[in-house]
Parts: C-alpha cells; structure tokens; sequence
C-alpha cells in the first residue's frame, strides 16, 4: 500500500516531533492531533482496557480522553511530554468510568492474547510467563491493580496517583508496595 | 489477607523496602542491600517482573483488535466542531456597508500551508503579535518549525518568510513588519526511514 499517495499529509507529519505536533493543534490543525492519536492511541486503548477490563469500554473512554485532551491541549506545559499527560487524562476517565459502574459487578479479568508465530519454544515459555503476570495482576484488589497500573504504565508520580485515586500518598505508597510483593510471590516460579 | 503480608527475606528485609530501594534507582546506597546475596536475587526478580510487565503491555498493543468502525472518525468529527477560530481580524471593503473579516485561526492555517510549500519543513506554532483587530497596525508574525536532517537551515527558513510574506499579503490586510522563524527541532523523513528498511 503506497500511503502516500492517499494521505500526503499525515505522511509529511508522521515523523515530527510530539512538541511540534501539539503545537499545531494547538493553533487548531486537526491533521496534527490526528498524527498524535494514531502515536499514541493504541497504548491508550491498551492500558484503558487493562484498568476498565473490556475493549469496548476501553475504547468510550478513550474516544473521550482524545477529546478531552483537543480541548485541554492550550492548557499543557510542556508539549514534548504530551504522552504522559495523555495517559493522566485516560487514567482519570476510567476510574470516573469505574466509579460510575455498579460496585457489585465483577470485571471481567483481560484475557492474553497469544501470538502463534516466533521460535516455539522462546514464544511459549515468554507467554506463559506473560499468562500468569496477566493472572497475578488480576488476583490484585481492583485499588492495588489500579495504582500499580498508574505507576507501571501512566508513570504517575505517588502524589499523583494519590491525586488521582483521592487517598493520601501514604495509601498509595502501602497499595503499590503490597501490589508488588503479591506480584513478585506469584511471579516466582517464572522468574 | 495472607499473601498481603509483608514477606520477609532471611536476612530480615522486606519484599517492600527492596521494591521501594529499587523504585529509587538504588540510591543512596545502601551497603546491607547491595552486599546481601539474598537481597541481589530479590531485587533482580523484582527488576525481571517489571520487565515482564512492560513485555505485556507491549503485547497488549501488539495483539489490540482493531477499534470499532467510525471510532476514529466519531473523535474527528467532534474534535471539528470545536474549532479554534482566536481574533477577528478585519479585511477593507470598497463598500463601507459591507463587514468582512477573517478568524485568525485562519490566518494560522494560512501561514501553515505556506511553511508546507517548503520541502522538509513542518511548521509548529504561530503567533500573530500586535493589535491584529486594528486595521494597519504592524504585526509581528513568529512561527517556530521543525526541519527534516541535512536540509540546509539557512536556505529553508529564507523560503518560508518569502512564502509567508507572500501569503499574508495575497489574502489578508495584515501590516506584517516581521517574521521570525526559531528552527526547534530536527526529524527524520519518512521516506529516509523507509530506505533503511
């Protein structure tokens, strides 16, 4: 497929810097958010989909991070460091998201998906490994899972996913460090 | 709440304060840990878990089902209902009954597509300064841009204050006593990229 052909814009945006591209969505260039989304979309519905525990749900709230962020863009900072920033406000939405959901209902734990191809027994051995941190993350109390994927993912600061979860830091602190042991203790026939 | 207990290591080290240690990029120091055979294997299973986790992700996107039909277009077409249009600037009439005038958003567009004109070059942002509302008032036109590797600099940003010049002059009223361009950053082509593959 010659992409060119068909999208000389995008084309000529794709390898800008994330600096520059926000900067002309700022002044309205849609074509440039459009360059950011399909950068960084695909972590976004990947990470959303962990928290939430289902694509489709995973990809309302990233629909509405997008635009969130389209309204939002003038008000960052640093433009060079709109992925973390994008992360915040998908992380933000789906615990709204969650918070809005009946307490009572059971996520769904995320299945893994697994690639058939690759040297079999590598691939096989790497995606048992795979298999059972997707199982050790799930045995995690939905507020441990959340601030671990907060840290390990978003790369949020404790302070701000204290912010974020509206618990103090100490909490976050105790969360993420029991997180991890459990992980770690579940993780050790397979390191 | 069993498996949420601190685990301890023989030497007396929790499973918490190694992952704590290590989320601080092991500093300072600490020579109990570093010298603790048992501490060592910990820290690198912790490290290895980490790895894996970031494996996973990776996966995640890897393996992503496409979104459903129209997800992408629904984000476009809200994101263009909310177009940013900034300050009215006014265009002179022959007719005084007659009040035209152009969104600066537009304006912005315009000296845009004026940098796209230039091979290797992306404009970022543009500022229009001065009181744009005033007719004749002098306006200080600023962009910054990204230009592609081994494009001389020089040559380039000479052709995109032509072109903007040009550009504003054909369809604004706009008295333009400047433009100053600031080069911010450098990328590779896409079709560089492509050759190498």
């Amino acid at each position: 497929m010659n992409a060119s052909q068909q999208h000389p814009e995008r084309d000529r945006l794709e390898g800008v810097a994330d600096a520059i591209l926000v900067e002309r969505a700022v002044d309205g260039d849609t074509a440039a958010f459009e360059t950011l989304i399909r950068r960084h979309g695909p972590l976004m519905r990947a990470y959303t989909a962990r928290i939430v525990g289902s694509m489709a749900d995973a990809d309302d709230v990233v629909q509405d991070a997008f635009h969130t962020a389209w309204r939002r863009l003038p008000e960052l900072r640093d433009p060079a460091a709109v992925r973390p920033w994008l992360m915040r406000i998908a992380s933000r939405l789906a615990l709204t998201y969650l918070r809005r959901k009946p307490a009572d209902v059971a996520l769904p734990a995320l299945e893994v998906a697994l690639p058939a191809d690759g040297q079999p027994e590598n691939v096989a051995v790497r995606n048992a490994q795979l298999k059972a941190l997707s199982v050790a993350l799930d045995t995690l109390s939905e507020d441990q899972r959340r601030c671990w994927l907060l840290r390990e993912v978003a790369e949020l600061s404790y302070d701000d996913i204290a912010q974020e979860m509206e618990v103090p830091t100490a909490t976050v602190r105790g969360k993420l460090a029991r997180a991890r042991a459990s992980i770690y203790a579940q993780m050790e026939g397979w390191r | 709440m069993n498996e949420n207990e601190p685990r301890t290591l023989n030497c007396g080290k929790t499973i918490e304060e190694l992952s704590a240690y290590l989320a601080a990029d092991r500093t300072p120091y600490d020579p109990s840990i570093e010298a603790c055979p048992e501490c060592l294997n910990a820290l690198q299973g912790l490290t290895r878990v980490s790895q894996l986790f970031h494996d996973l992700i990776t996966q995640d996107v890897t393996d992503l089902p496409a979104p459903r039909e129209n997800w992408f277009e629904d984000i476009m077409t809200n994101i263009h209902r909310e177009v940013r249009s900034g300050r009215s600037l006014p265009l002179p009439h022959p007719d005084k009954r007659v009040d035209l005038s152009l969104t600066e958003g537009a304006v912005l567009a315009l000296i845009r597509s004026a940098g796209d004109i230039v091979p290797g070059l992306v404009i970022g942002t543009c500022h229009l300064k001065g009181n744009v509302e005033e007719p004749g008032a002098p306006v200080d036109v600023s962009v910054t841009a990204s230009i592609v590797w081994n494009q001389p600099i020089p040559d380039a940003t000479r052709t995109l204050r032509t072109h903007i010049y040009e550009a504003l002059a054909t369809h604004t009223a706009l008295n333009v006593t400047s433009v100053n361009i600031t080069i911010k950053d450098l990328h590779r082509a896409l079709s560089d990229e492509n050759k190498e593959n």
